[in-house]
């Protein structure tokens, strides 16, 4: 195997490990209101948003080769990489893409083990920023573009990133607001029933529009790197494999279900009723659907948060916590800066050592933070069977105590084999 | 300035675009529910009212304009993945 070829094989795999994680870090976004107001069982949930997700990733026929352009100067407007960094095989060029991934990854995890939603968009741009500084210095990250339209870090990521959720907000509120008001003293039977469908209705859009979305992003990165060491020519298509593997990993991470974000959005902020979520999912879908439509780019997860928020604004007497909401907005802020560090660092450290080693050196440094991650999450396990339990409010600010105070609640199931074997006894 | 202009508009249409899906529509199905339930009283017990037929296919309507907004809302997301554009009017697609 020659070096360039065992590089390339790291990007891709690192690659389809962020878009996992982007999988499981957004399935909250979908379906955390489904899973909190009891309209879908929590696997029932995650297994839905899966397929959703990996249709929605085949849906997305149009090339997605030139998702870098908005932030950093790598490639031409075609999508072709700059030829000054595919001079040495493309050693140059990978080097960036795959430090700018290890600092997403290492980013998305960190804020799925502290629960907080954060935008799986923003790491990924913030990653291939810092490496990009990293490698190419200031010039090589276009920050506003040519002011005629939004673009750059500035017109596509930071600016969006502040309106859209007030945007979320404000649809969201109306929309419960209209909602409780015209179901005032409506009979319960059709209520309940009416909005669990409205509410698996609008997530199951939300989970369409996201497949659409966010897999075609890490198909554009490994796109890129299959140009740049040369193993891909064509501008306009997608290899089939790097499609499919894509679809995979996002459906696949959709499916293991980022159970500490689902409970921070579904329990940590509002009390979630079935007429909220369903405001909540129809506000998210139609504004990521709408400005989608109108090529500005807005984050599903900032979108997804402020819907939830404001379903709890819009009802009179909720409660919204606040101090939960401060808290994702604090990691919003520094998600881009964040990754970008650890982009910058990894460039600097896969650099100077160089080559193959310092593409290893750094790709174990993935493996060794995620590793560390995950088990450190063990030690407060949120899954599908404690994912809804009531939230006790200092446990999100101090994740190493145990998630759930006293013994976990067993299932219902379990509770009544117990009392059945115990009366079983009891007779004998 | 330029950036800021731009941006304004661009949110000012996400806005408007979804109080009229993502608020409207929510609201039309509320008022489809509320047209199953004419004449029960509040927080009435299940399987003693039945709704009133005229009020039924007044909410039948209401919940039929939501399922043709969601149809369309799945189309815009496949037709965007093929390259096309729909728009209100006929044909529904257009090449972008």
């Amino acid at each position: 195997m020659t070096p360039e070829l065992l590089i390339l094989s790291l990007v891709v795999v690192t690659a389809l490990a962020f878009d996992f994680t982007n999988g499981f870090h957004d399935t909250g976004n979908a379906m955390a209101t489904s899973i909190a107001t009891k309209a879908l069982k929590p696997k029932s949930a995650v297994t839905l948003s899966a397929i959703l997700n990996l249709i929605g990733a085949f849906l997305s026929v149009e090339v997605a080769l030139t998702v870098t352009n908005a932030v950093v100067n790598i490639q031409d407007a075609s999508g072709a990489p700059k030829p000054e960094l595919i001079g040495d095989g493309g050693l140059a060029l990978l080097l960036i893409i795959l430090a700018g991934l290890v600092g997403a990854i290492v980013w998305n995890l960190l804020t799925w083990l502290l629960g907080l939603p954060s935008s799986s968009s923003h790491a990924l741009f913030g990653g291939l920023v810092g490496a990009t500084m990293a490698g190419l210095g200031v010039e090589g990250v276009k920050w506003v573009g040519d002011g005629t339209k939004l673009d750059g870090v500035v017109g596509k990521v930071l600016l969006p990133a502040l309106v859209s959720p007030a945007i979320a907000i404000a649809v969201a509120s109306v929309g419960t607001w209209l909602v409780f008001r015209l179901t005032k003293g409506v009979a319960n039977k059709y209520r309940e029933s009416g909005f669990r469908w409205g509410q698996i209705g609008s997530a199951s859009l939300v989970s369409l529009a996201h497949g659409t979305n966010d897999a075609q992003k890490t198909m554009g990165v490994i796109t890129l790197a299959l140009i740049a060491s040369g193993h891909w020519t064509d501008l306009t298509a997608v290899p089939f494999w790097v499609k499919f593997t894509c679809a995979a990993a996002i459906a696949a991470g959709t499916y293991i279900g980022g159970w500490r974000i689902i409970r921070t959005l579904g329990k940590g902020l509002v009390e979630i009723s079935a007429p909220q979520g369903m405001a909540a999912e129809s506000s998210s879908a139609a504004v990521i659907l709408a400005s989608s439509h109108m090529g500005f780019a807005l984050s599903t997860t900032h979108v997804a948060t402020g819907s939830i928020l404001g379903s709890g604004v819009g009802k009179r007497g909720a409660k919204v916590n606040w101090r939960i909401a401060g808290r994702m907005a604090m990691a919003w802020l520094i998600t881009l800066p964040s990754a970008g560090l650890v982009g910058a660092v990894m460039w600097f450290l896969g650099h100077s050592i160089g080559g193959v080693y310092g593409a290893l050196v750094i790709f174990a440094i993935l493996l060794a933070a995620a590793g560390w991650m995950y088990a450190h999450s063990k030690r407060t396990r949120v899954d599908h069977n404690n994912v809804n339990d009531d939230w006790a409010d200092q446990i999100a600010a101090v994740p190493d105590k145990p998630m759930v105070s006293g013994p976990r609640k067993k299932s219902k199931k379990k509770a009544r084999k117990k009392k059945a074997a115990k009366k079983l006894k009891a007779e004998l | 300035m330029n950036i800021f202009l731009n941006l304004l508009e661009g949110a000012w249409h996400v806005l408007l675009a979804g109080l009229i899906l993502g608020a409207g529509l929510p609201a039309l199905f509320a008022l489809g529910i509320r047209a199953l339930s004419y004449g029960a009283d509040d927080g009435q017990k299940d399987s003693d009212h039945k709704p009133h037929p005229g009020m039924r296919v007044l909410a039948y309507a209401c919940f039929a304009v939501v399922l043709a907004a969601i149809g369309l809302g799945i189309g815009v997301i496949v037709a965007g993945g093929f390259g096309l554009e729909v728009q209100l009017g006929w044909p529904l697609f257009v090449r972008e």
